[in-house]
């Protein structure tokens, strides 16, 4: 397999991932708007802070309304991590890898792209945007499943994985980054009245609740749900289990080896973080340290398989 | 109230009509799809039209236009009716391809091995020195099976008298049949009822023989060759047919940062386990992209070292460097000449009637009737720097008049042909549109023809420039078999 294949595969499934998670994330962020009382202290503004784009958000507005922040993180081309940018970028390496899968791969993001540039008006209105971002939400589960079912287990098929495993992880740390906030010891009694269905939206943005709840088998509580989301071995969108299909990957892809160390070191640095032990001051910065573990896995893996811009 | 006949006001008297016969009636092999469309009536061949515009967008079918704000994909401009030739007219035209193609790749074996062509005075000497798509680094070159254009794409012409003419023969990077294969399959969504009842060959076998002829030129016999397609990259105005052709066969995509040759004189793509040997590279750049130790030295494109492990054997490309020297249409005015040279046969296509410039008595000829000919320079494609004297203002008869004057070399002239017209939705009716057709023809260790080609239309009225860089669309051709 062409190093250049690889490296646009493996880019495609990290911006398909990166639309899911942003349709998401944004949907269960409106669903928890609605439910909360005016003037709990969580709002458009902590979305922004998780996606990491506060910086360049208030560069371009003023007030993170719903309305601003819901059209930077969903249509805006400026913001490379918005939804439609991460979409177009999908839907260009896979333009450019066509080669590498069945027809209908291509076809089907294709169709989501046109779809989700074509209703942009949609975005305006409550209704329209729910309904926009679960189309968006089917569009991704469908090619999923329609690669689960055409794509052989391949070079190809491991590097897609990768890429998706690796924006997972990132996005649901990101995600439990929620806590910081839900657990500061000055939370207002009003947040604390609506905790439970705070923590439950949580894990419907992850599509995590059901599984959850038969795990856990209890009363929803913050540190379990954040020790759930961090290292249960069996939920797929767990960071632990992200790491777990990652290495599972890596081990079948030729010279594998030089990433040995690397992978360890990423799974002693998760298994090693003890939430219960973690203050809510101390769990951004944990988190931001795990995401720095993925980032420097990236490069190790670009550095293994792509395309160098060597001479001979 | 009673539905008007859509082929009421259809008026096929201006030059050969594909479909309708002069007087009105359907040709015999069009008689049930005319038939068909009168029977769906305007409304609904304009809803099948929305459902074709629909799969254009969803399967993505674009080509690349260069334009001052950058590169745009289009959406590739379809017309739906279909293109009918009947399959006995096809078996001769097929037969004609095919050997047209065997004497084209005698005469490049010819050109860069013995010249014998030349020393039996058939060709004059300074035709092949002068001809820009000449590669000296060619000559003592022996590809295997003798066929150096691999791929070609010959254009065909209808005139007024119903004959089928070579207009001209592409052996260099010749594109369009990926447009061949998916018009198919856009007819099969919008008019499945059609293709059931009629006979109609398919085309979707051509990647396959794609892939087998690619195969056959391995250097060294082997069962699973390693074939890549090559490709300028993704701004290229091909790159949906290079990387729907790489698809097809299975074969892999590179462009030239992917390859590199070392010094075993051996091409080696890089890949996740390092490097992997190439046997079979099919080329989509231009000779003299390809390689910046022999060609363009800032080429950066190309391979450096391409060259030097094809000529040692080590890799075969498709088509070979040098093919482009019977790519020239002073060549083609040679062609019927050499199919009695080396095949000791008769040619039989038509050539269209040419005149040289290079020749002072036909020059003068074309010079004093510049308003009735089509002037095109010897190696231009796309359609580019063409004079058609009917269409064309005093000025630029004056600007060609100088143009060969200074450069006879350079130009032919051939009468200007009234090209078959064939009926094509425009806004609200059928009207007729001036067509031509390409088919690909193969030639390894066999030979192959599509079952028709890409018909491409001018989509404006009276317009005889198909170039869907031009504002040309295409068709879906039909080779029908009515015995059966």
């Amino acid at each position: 397999m062409l190093s250049r294949s690889a490296e646009r595969l493996y880019w495609m499934a990290r911006y398909l991932e990166r639309t899911e998670n942003t349709a998401r994330l944004i949907s269960a962020t409106m669903h928890l708007i609605y439910d909360l009382p005016y003037g709990v202290e969580l709002g458009w503004r902590n979305l922004l802070n998780i996606c990491g784009v506060e910086e360049a958000f208030y560069q371009r507005f003023k007030n993170p309304s719903e309305q601003n922040t819901t059209r930077f993180l969903l249509a805006d081309m400026s913001n490379p991590g918005s939804l439609l940018a991460s979409l177009a970028a999908a839907r260009e390496n896979i333009r450019t890898s066509r080669e590498l899968m069945p027809d209908e791969a291509w076809q089907q993001v294709n169709e989501m792209y046109l779809y989700a540039h074509n209703n942009l008006d949609s975005l305006s209105n409550r209704r329209g945007r729910a309904v926009y971002l679960q189309e968006i939400m089917a569009g991704c589960q469908r090619f999923t499943g329609f690669m689960a079912g055409a794509m052989s287990r391949s070079d190809s098929a491991r590097f897609i994985c990768i890429g998706r495993n690796l924006e997972r992880a990132d996005m649901t740390s990101r995600i439990m980054d929620f806590g910081t906030v839900l657990l500061a010891e000055n939370r207002s009694t009003k947040m604390r009245e609506y905790e439970t269905i705070l923590w439950l939206n949580v894990l419907k943005s992850l599509s995590a609740v059901l599984m959850y709840r038969k795990h856990v088998r209890n009363r929803i509580k913050g540190t379990d749900v954040l020790n759930y989301l961090l290292k249960n071995p069996d939920f797929p969108r767990s960071v632990l289990h992200c790491l777990d299909e990652i290495v599972h990957c890596i081990k079948h892809l030729p010279n594998a080896a030089e990433l040995n160390p690397h992978l360890e070191q990423v799974e002693l640095h998760l298994l090693a973080i003890d939430i219960q032990q973690t203050s809510p001051e101390q769990l951004h910065e944990v988190l931001d340290g795990l995401q720095t573990q993925f980032d420097g896995l990236h490069r190790q893996i670009a550095a293994t398989w792509f395309l160098k811009n060597l001479e001979g | 109230m009673a539905t008007q006949s859509i082929w009421a006001q259809y008026s096929a008297d201006k030059a050969y009509d594909e479909m309708i016969a002069a007087g009105g009636k359907p040709r015999d092999a069009c008689a049930s799809l005319s038939q068909y469309l009168q029977s769906l009536g305007m409304d609904a061949i304009k809803g099948r039209l929305s459902a074709a515009e629909a799969a254009i967008m969803e399967m993505g079918i674009t080509f690349t236009v260069y334009s001052d704000e950058g590169n745009i994909d289009r959406a590739w401009p379809f017309d739906i009716i279909p293109r009918l030739i009947d399959f006995q007219e096809w078996q001769v035209v097929e037969a004609g391809l095919k050997q047209r193609l065997k004497a084209l790749n005698c005469f490049i074996d010819d050109v860069y091995n013995d010249q014998q062509i030349i020393k039996d005075g058939l060709v004059p000497a300074d035709l092949i020195a002068s001809s820009s798509n000449f590669r000296k680094e060619c000559l003592g070159m022996k590809p295997k099976f003798g066929s150096w254009a691999n791929i070609c794409g010959s254009d065909l012409v209808r005139a007024g008298d119903g004959e089928l003419y070579v207009l001209e023969d592409n052996l260099r990077v010749p594109s369009g049949v990926s447009y061949m294969i998916e018009n198919r399959v856009i007819t099969k969504r919008i008019f499945p009822e059609l293709l059931e009842n009629l006979n109609i060959l398919p085309v979707d076998d051509y990647p396959t023989q794609l892939f087998e002829m690619l195969a056959s030129l391995a250097p060294e016999a082997d069962d699973t060759p390693q074939i890549a397609v090559l490709t300028p990259g993704i701004y290229n105005s091909a790159y949906f047919e290079h990387a729907f052709l790489a698809q097809q066969m299975g074969a892999e995509l590179v462009e030239g940062g992917d390859l590199l040759v070392k010094d075993d004189d051996c091409v080696y793509m890089r890949t996740i386990k390092g490097l992997e040997k190439v046997d079979v590279i099919y080329r989509r750049i231009d000779d003299l992209f390809l390689d910046p130790e022999v060609f363009h030295k800032d080429s950066v494109l190309g391979v450096k070292g391409l060259m030097r492990a094809w000529k040692a054997g080590n890799v075969a490309l498709a088509n070979a460097p040098g093919a482009g020297v019977a790519d020239d249409k002073v060549v083609y005015a040679y062609v019927p000449e050499m199919i009695r040279y080396y095949l000791n046969e008769q040619p039989i296509l038509p050539n269209v009637p040419t005149y040289l410039c290079s020749d002072a008595e036909q020059c003068a000829y074309v010079l004093a009737h510049l308003p009735e000919l089509v002037v095109k320079p010897a190696n231009e494609s796309g359609g580019y720097g063409m004079l058609v004297g009917p269409h064309a203002t005093q000025k630029e008869i004056k600007q060609f008049h100088k143009l060969i004057q200074d450069n006879p070399r350079n130009y032919i002239a051939q009468p200007a042909l009234a090209l078959s017209t064939c009926p094509t939705l425009c806004t609200d009716k059928l009207e007729p549109r001036h067509i031509d057709l390409r088919p690909f023809i193969l030639q390894g260790q066999n030979s192959f023809v599509t079952a028709g080609g890409l018909t491409r239309v001018a989509l404006r009225a009276g317009s005889l420039i198909v170039n869907s860089s031009q504002g040309g669309g295409s068709k879906d051709t039909w080779i029908i078999n009515r015995e059966q």
